[in-house]
């Protein structure tokens, strides 16, 4: 039975680090006034961060100039909780759940920057959905909790 | 996010890193943080404990101090608090395997200077 659905909460961006950090904050604003497990909020957070971090990183000069738009939403029954994030930006067409992220080094030698973000980003998230939309990217990531 | 130090002995130092280590965070250190991880067969211990967030840019100041110290003589093990998020992702990405990682300071001393 569902007890609680929330309305869905905007916010628009530049994909820099001061907003994303101003992301963040929001999206921890939302995790508290939706009481979310901090395993929840976390793993939303990481997703957060890593979609952000590559949009800026990788995304080119059409993703830096346009808005980054958030969307929040939260659901609840008696058994468990999900929270949505979705995440649209104006950038190259980048589908988070593929390819496959690159698998682990084995040394510190052989270590190298780059794909850490995807693994954050498809270990955080219980489900990742991505579609292309005219010209925007638009990323969902859920992750689920039992109550 | 801040960063400060304290050296335990001619060889080895701690770096005590807190607050996010996002970009906004990694960014803020990063000079600093390379310069107090220099010199050659220096030992390091980056005490991650008031560390609440850890973002892959974070990961990869790490990973790049560490080698930049191993390429020198030098060691650099991480201390962390178990279970919590950030040790959590150290191990999801595989990290807690490439860079020593210890809840106890002890510890983290003693493999610092093995």
């Amino acid at each position: 039975m569902l007890t609680a659905e929330r309305a869905a909460t905007r916010l628009e961006i530049k994909a820099n680090a001061e907003e994303i950090r101003t992301a963040s904050n929001w999206l921890a604003a939302l995790g508290i006034q939706n009481e979310l497990p901090d395993d929840a909020k976390h793993r939303l957070d990481v997703c957060l961060n890593e979609s952000l971090a590559n949009v800026m990183a990788h995304g080119g000069p059409s993703a830096l100039t346009n808005p980054v738009v958030l969307h929040f939403r939260y659901r609840r029954d008696d058994s468990h909780g999900v929270a949505v994030l979705t995440v649209s930006d104006a950038g190259r067409a980048f589908d988070p759940a593929h390819p496959a992220a690159p698998s682990r080094p084995h040394t510190l030698t052989e270590a190298e920057p780059g794909g850490l973000g995807l693994i954050m980003m498809q270990r955080s998230a219980d489900h990742i959905l991505y579609h292309r939309m005219g010209n925007r990217n638009v990323a969902t990531f859920s992750v689920r909790w039992t109550t | 996010m801040n960063i400060d130090y304290e050296d335990l002995s001619d060889e080895l130092r701690c770096v005590t890193l807190s607050g996010r280590m996002d970009i906004a965070g990694s960014d803020s250190i990063a000079t600093k943080f390379a310069a107090l991880t220099a010199g050659s067969n220096r030992r390091v211990i980056v005490d991650l404990t008031a560390v609440s967030f850890l973002a892959s840019i974070g990961i990869r100041s790490l990973i790049s101090n560490a080698k930049a110290l191993q390429q020198r003589g030098g060691k650099l093990v991480l201390l962390v608090n178990g279970g919590d998020a950030v040790a959590k992702t150290l191990e999801t990405t595989g990290v807690d395997s490439l860079i020593p990682m210890f809840i106890d300071i002890a510890l983290a001393k003693s493999a610092a200077t093995s």
